[in-house]
Formats: structure tokens, sequence, C-alpha cells
């Protein structure tokens, strides 16, 4: 047998799609798949820290966790018990644009998966209590201990959101949030934040895996049928009028093992032409061994160290996103010869063309990688939820790949362009004795 | 509104199935595939007895410059038309090496897979191995460990680690090597390595639409050059235990938490035990319901998150706990921690835990098994363990049938409190005398 040439992708989402959307305005998503006997199972609800005002950082991801503590119909710690005792395993997470609830199950257990779903969607409140609060409070605190504060670079993307985008902007602030307004939420309001963000109307619930649309749509009337809407405030604006204007610099000197820099732009929305530009280019530039960055950088004048070079960006919808470009300096290598490196090798992502094997090796690895995130009835659930709430069809996912397939290497030297150092965030961390 | 007030029962449970698993002796050496109709990935990894175990001692890391070298240039091309090559197909090359296995491996559209493998088989068979590559990626090694050390828990693991093994014994030392041993790492340590267990055949795993894949090919493209026997396996080790139990502060200055490492020595992975150990500590430290999870994070809000677990490689295993908690509650938080594993191997387990462990452990099998990437990596534990071409059939069952009786002697016999060794990564002027105080073992 001989080996056959790449797939040209039609379509990134061969599999079927069928929607619903119930009186009190839950959209429902259902994808067949009866290769495997387990059912996936994902709501988008259209809240994240985007919505949350100044004094109340990191509450929708706390919510988050309040959201496993118990419901109307469902115990304090049985949320967990009843999903990974039928088989499954779950969890959520929470970032600027939305907050995401997800289980995988043997098939058998779908309807479990939807009645706990549905009880916290419409009965979190009455079983709310200030005990629990004040025991997530505590867990998502050491949350940010674990993850950011006791981590070398660990608080990078904290610092970054606030020279990207300007006090007031949605992206300002992280999702983790500060221990200041943590320490500061109240139960009143939790409660608030639940009738505000957590109805029908404001969330996508879809089901992927060993099912048919018909059972899906009848258990989700069965279940969030009698869940009330409400009306859906609209979130703060994230406009913004371009790129920025002046270049932003920010030095950490703390207990790091090796200089490191990240460079940053606000680009394009997700979901936009230009991002997908944007997502292109940033493969070429900084993923692989074959990557520019590691090509010149780690391979050619060995001032960076192979394992953390990269660039690539974070897909948010609401606002231009970031870009992300970072490198951590070798042994010996200064900083300023580090930055001065990076910058030069993304400044030529505008000044020397992308040649025909760059852009095909970059659109080879965002293939292969497109085709893993779909390839668990999880990943293909939360793909759909994505698209439904974002761009209002679930069936847009499918268009995603062939877009980035179509980006051509123009494209992209247009997209660098935009790249310019007058626009560029700088964020560089020194061990502690080099700061001289 | 109306919520609905009961749970509802379960539908009828599907039949499980693993892949049907097809055998191949080619070119002297062994496919082993799980046919996944339909699959649009393919995942094909070689799996070679090349493992750390087979490190000189303080040398540890030589098998980890040979992963990461072996894409520095092969015989036929440099390391720039090499990444080009193999990323122009969507395909990196991963690498692992763990106690018993140096594996190499790629995911690629189902179509692309005879040339990944080629190209697979290109690095690991005939790598370049130039002298000043192997000294480069040594020192490029040395330095990501030491960043890696930088952040908590590499050096709490390797106090757990040395406290449970003889001096010199290389299971004693960390799986990877620390910063020192790896920039002692010779170029002759890496090509000689590579000379005595690369070359020789190994097995070949393939996960994906078998209907799309000839398995002699990849089999012959995998195995081209190779030769050599199969090396003899080792028999499992005993499991000495600690006579009490001790104490080991790893200072942090200034660190906003405390690492938690606690752990003994266990049985091997083929353990008859096997089954009621994995559901014990399950019970105890597995689920997010668990004793300790409930306990220290829900009840206590010490952490956010902790862990037991039974860690079984081929010749030993070790249980162990992992978990980071605020600073000013390091020492309930391990008094706690320690007076779970007493309770659980004192008392046992109920009916009512075991019932979630059961069909959580079951019921991953499905869950956790859906990509050729998952599906391999269930071969090659088959492949390493011994196990049969049914095992997972059967670990199902056995896990759906296991009993209260059958797990709580199984906490009663493997779990050994006082011999714990309890390492502590964290601020040490704050946190000693307070350790101290609660006498949990001997400060070493």
């Amino acid at each position: 047998m001989t080996a056959q040439p790449a797939p040209v992708a039609e379509t990134g989402y061969p599999w079927p799609i069928e929607t619903a959307r119930l009186d009190n305005g839950l959209r429902v998503v259902v994808s067949e798949d009866h290769t495997a006997p387990v059912v996936g199972v994902n709501l988008w609800y259209d809240v994240g820290s985007r919505h949350e005002p100044a004094g109340q950082t990191g509450f929708a991801h706390l919510f988050e966790h309040l959201m496993f503590e118990g419901s109307a119909h469902v115990a304090k710690t049985e949320h967990m018990r009843y999903v990974q005792g039928a088989g499954g395993n779950l969890n959520a997470t929470t970032n600027p644009d939305r907050t995401n609830y997800f289980e995988t199950l043997p098939a058998e257990h779908l309807e479990l998966a939807l009645w706990l779903e549905a009880d916290r969607m419409g009965g979190l409140v009455p079983a709310l209590t200030q005990e629990t609060l004040d025991n997530q409070r505590e867990v998502v605190k050491n949350e940010r201990r674990q993850r950011y504060d006791n981590v070398p670079y660990g608080d990078a993307w904290l610092r970054l959101l606030p020279l990207l985008y300007p006090p007031g902007h949605p992206y300002h602030h992280a999702t983790i949030g500060s221990m200041e307004d943590l320490n500061a939420a109240s139960l009143e309001t939790f409660q608030a934040f639940h009738a505000q963000y957590y109805a029908p109307n404001n969330a996508v619930l879809t089901v992927a895996g060993d099912v048919t649309a018909a059972e899906v749509f009848a258990l989700a009337e069965k279940y969030f049928g009698a869940i009330e809407a409400v009306p859906v405030t609209a979130a703060p604006h994230g406009h913004l009028s371009g790129p920025a204007t002046a270049p932003v610099q920010e030095t950490v000197v703390g207990n790091v093992p090796a200089p490191r820099v990240y460079l940053s732009h606000r680009t394009h929305p997700f979901g936009t032409a230009g991002y997908d530009a944007m997502t292109v280019l940033a493969t070429v530039l900084g993923s692989g061994r074959g990557s520019r960055l590691y090509q010149r950088l780690a391979d050619g004048a060995r001032i960076a160290q192979p394992d953390y070079i990269g660039s690539y960006g974070v897909d948010l919808a609401h606002a231009p996103a970031p870009l992300i470009v970072t490198a951590t300096a070798k042994d010996g290598v200064d900083i300023g010869t580090l930055t001065a490196g990076v910058a030069e090798v993304l400044d030529s992502m505008a000044t020397e063309p992308v040649t025909a094997a760059e852009l095909d090796r970059a659109k080879a690895l965002l293939t292969t990688s497109w085709w893993r995130q779909v390839s668990t009835v999880a990943g293909r659930a939360d793909t759909l939820s994505r698209y439904a709430t974002q761009f209002g069809d679930p069936g847009a996912a499918a268009y995603r790949l062939p877009q980035w397939l179509a980006v051509t290497a123009d494209d992209i030297a247009d997209a660098a362009r935009t790249l310019n150092p007058e626009s560029r965030v700088t964020l560089t961390y020194l061990p502690e004795g080099d700061d001289k | 509104m109306t919520l609905v007030a009961t749970r509802p029962d379960p539908g009828d449970a599907r039949p499980y199935t693993f892949p049907g698993i097809q055998r191949l002796s080619v070119a002297g050496g062994e496919v082993v595939a799980a046919h996944m109709p339909g699959q649009l990935l393919a995942t094909a990894t070689l799996l070679l007895d090349a493992g750390a175990a087979y490190e000189t001692i303080g040398r540890e890391g030589t098998a980890a410059v040979l992963a990461k070298s072996l894409e520095e240039g092969t015989a036929t091309r440099d390391s720039a038309a090499y990444a080009l090559a193999l990323e122009g197909l969507g395909a990196e090359l991963s690498t692992s090496v763990d106690w018993e296995a140096f594996r190499t491996g790629v995911s690629v559209p189902v179509g692309l897979l005879p040339r990944a493998v080629a190209l697979l088989a290109e690095a690991t068979r005939t790598p370049r191995l130039d002298p000043a590559d192997v000294e480069r990626v040594r020192d490029d090694e040395a330095t990501a460990l030491r960043m890696d050390w930088a952040q908590p828990g590499p050096q709490a693991d390797a106090a757990l680690r040395v406290s449970l093994f003889e001096p010199g014994e290389r299971y004693g030392r960390p799986l990877h090597g620390d910063p020192e041993s790896m920039a002692a790492v010779t170029v002759e340590d890496v090509t000689a390595f590579h000379e005595a267990y690369l070359k020789r055949p190994g097995v070949l795993l393939v996960a994906g639409d078998l209907e799309k894949l000839d398995l002699r090919e990849l089999g012959e493209a995998a195995f081209a050059g190779t030769s050599g026997a199969p090396l003899p396996v080792e028999g499992p080790l005993d499991v000495p235990l600690s006579p009490a139990r001790r104490l080991i502060l790893v200072d942090r200055p200034g660190s906003v938490q405390s690492t938690l490492r606690l752990g003994h020595r266990a049985p091997e992975r083929a353990h008859p035990g096997y089954v009621p150990i994995t559901l014990a500590a399950t019970v105890l430290g597995g689920a997010f319901t668990s004793r300790l999870n409930h306990l220290i994070r829900e009840v206590r809000g010490y952490t956010y998150g902790i862990r037991a677990d039974f860690a079984m490689s081929r010749r030993f295993g070790r249980f162990g706990v992992s978990s980071s908690v605020q600073t000013a509650v390091t020492a309930p938080a391990l008094t706690d921690t320690v007076g779970e594993i007493t309770r659980t191997q004192q008392d046992g387990v109920t009916e009512e835990e075991l019932a979630v462990a059961r069909t959580w452990r079951a019921g991953s099998l499905s869950v956790d098994m859906q990509t050729p990437g998952s599906i391999a990596g269930a071969l090659a534990t088959l492949v390493i363990h011994g196990l049969p071409d049914d095992y997972y059939a059967t670990l199902r069952r056995q896990l759906l049938e296991t009993t209260v009786e059958q797990v709580s002697a199984a906490a009663a016999e493997h779990l050994h409190p006082e011999a714990l060794t309890l390492v502590v990564e964290g601020d040490a002027a704050a946190i000693r005398d307070e350790l101290v105080a609660a006498k949990l073992g001997e400060l070493l």
C-alpha cells in the first residue's frame, strides 16, 4: 500500500449536528457518533470574567466552584460522587469570555448528567450557604497560590492582560481575580450573579456521542424545560479603537531561574479572518522545531532554551485577542540579546515572505491539532458549544479548519505588518541579581 | 418552576469492548495493533526495552538526552530538514522514558501514518548523534531540568524517592535525573545507550483504522536494520519498609505554600492484588470524592487538591500522597492526612465509597480510551507487563466484582502509615517548629 496524500479538508466537522431551542431559550445541540459507548455533555454559559465589574474580579471563577457544591436536589459533594460513581469524569473552566461545564460518561448515564446540570442551573441559590462560599473562597485562593503565585513566571498572564488592555476594558483583569476582591465576596452577590447569568437563554447545551438527537431533545425538555428565562444583561463592550499606539514595557525581578521575555500584541477577535491569519502566523513563527523561532534562536543563534520558546494566540472572541511570543535565555545570554533576537524574528514575518514549505508545515500541524481536538466526544461537544455561543451556529465549527488552510503567504504578511514595535507589549523576567 | 426532584436511573448499559487486537511478527519485531474503525487520526508508538533503569548511577538523564538528540539530524538529513519533513506531515515526534521503556511515537491523519512511521524509524534507529549536538542537547536538558527544579515539587519528589531505596539503587534516583547528573552525561554514555538498546527491534504499537493501514509495511519500516534478542526481564523487588515514620524538610524560603509528598514502598504492577489495591487508593485519595480530598480541600479548605495513589511499575511500586497546602496550615494538613491513611488502613472502606470507586474505575476504561493515543498507551501496558489481549475486559469485570472485604484487606496489608516518609518542601523558618511539635515523625 502506498502512502496517501494529506487529506484536503472540506469540512472540519464531518459528524452530524442537530439543534433545537426550548421555549425558555436554551439552545440544545446534538452530534451523534456511535463508535464508542460514551457521551460528552457540555454547557457553555455566556458569562466570564469580562462581565465582572471593578471590585468583583475573580467572581465568575469562584462561582464556577460553587456550582459543584450542591443544588436544590443534590446535597453538597454529591454532584462529584454521582458522576464519578457513574464512571464519568467532569470539570469546568472559566476564562474571560465564558464558563463551561462538562462531563464524559458511559452513555447509559446521559440522563443523570442532564438532571445534575438542570438542577444547578435552576436550583443553585437555595442550596448556596455562607459556609460553602467561605470554603470555596479558600480553595480558590489556594488555586491562585499553586498556579500563579508560587511558580516561577506563573503570573505572566496576570501581568500581560493589564498591559494589553486599558483600565475598564473587560479583558483588563485576569480571571483568577485578586485576593482582595475574593475576600470581599458576599453571599448576596453570588445569589444575584446566578440569577443574572445562569439562565437557560444564556446557555448552550451540547451532547455528543452514543445518543440520538430525538432522545436528547426530549430529555432536555424534561429536565430544563421548567426553568424560566430571564432578561439577559448586555456584557460590557470590548470595543477598542485600533491597536495600541505606544509600546509598553514591564520588568519583573524575582525568583526565576533564567531571563525570559514575552512580546505580545492585541490582534483580532477569535473567529475573524484576521485572527485565522494570526493563528497560522503564530504556527509558522513558533510552533515546533521547524518554526522560525526554533530554527533561528534555539538551533541557529542558540541564545534561547529549546523547550521554552514559542508563540501562540489566546482564542478570545469579544475583543482583539492576544498573540504571545516568548523565549527564555540560555546560560550566559543576557536579556537584551534575547529580546532583540525574538523581536528580529517576529519582525521577519513582515519582511521575509513565508515560504511554501513553512506554510505547508504550519497547516499540517494545525490540521493534526484540529483533528486531535475533535477526537473525543468531550472535545467535540465543547467545540460545538463554543460556535453556538460565540457565532450563533454550531455548524460554523466546520469552517475553522478550511479557513486556516485557505490562509495565504500574503495574508500572513499583511497580518505581520500590524505587529509593529509601536504597539508591542514587552514583559521581562530577570533573576534576582541580574537587574543591574 | 419545577425541577425534577429525583435522580434518574441509568439506562441499559452498553456492552464494553476493547478495540480488536491484531498481532504480527515481521522483520524480527512484533506489531501489536488495535482496530478503531472510522478514526481520522492514527497513532504509532515504537516501544523499546530501553528504560531509565539501564542508566548508569551518576549519569541519570542519559536516556532523556538521547531522546532529545534523536531529532538533531539523522544519517540522511540534518535537523532542519528532518523537522520540516516530519512537521510537514503534521506530526511531531513524541518521546518518553520511564523505568522500563523508551518510546517514540507519532500521531497523524491515518493516510500519512506510513510516511510518519518511516521518519520515526529514521530518527530512532539512525540518529546522527554528532558529539557537538549531543553536548549541546545535554547542556540544554540540564538547563531545562534546573528550570523545572526551580518549581515546587521535583526536589520533594527526589527527597522522597531517595528515602525509599538503598543507596546505589537506580530507582532511588529521579527518573530523569537531577540537574547535576544530567550535566554529567557524556557523549559516550549517549551513543553507548543507543547502541545497546535502540537497535533491537522492540514492539510497534499501532492504533487506528486498520482497514486503511498495512501493518506489515509499518513493521518493516519500524524494524529495518535492527538486530538482537529481547533483554531478559528481571523479577519484582521486595517491599522494604521503614521501622518508623520520618520527616524530611526541604527549605524553600518565602514559599507561600508547602508541597507535601508522602510515601512508602509497595508491590509491582503485575501483583495479583492490583485491583483491590487500586480501589483502596481510589477511596482514600483517587476520586474527587475521596477521603483525603473531602477532608483537606472540601472541609478544611487547606488546598486546591490532594491525591493518593499506588504508582506501580514492572519491578516495584510506591504508595504516595501529593498536595500543596498554604504555609500556615502545613502541620495540621499533614496530621489530617496521616490520620486518614491510618483510618483507612485500620478500618477499611465502606460499601458506599467502594461503589463509587468501582464504577468510576470501570467506566473510565470507556471514557478515557476514546483516542488512538490512549489506546496505544493501553497496548503498551499489555506488552510491558505481559498481560493477555482480553485484559481490559477482565479488568473491568474484576473492578466491578471486588468486595468491601477484599478492598479493606488490601488497605490493611498494603498501607503502612507508620512507615511513611513525610517530605515537606516549604518555608522552613516558618514551619519547622510546628512540624517538630506535631510529632509526626523524626525530623531527618
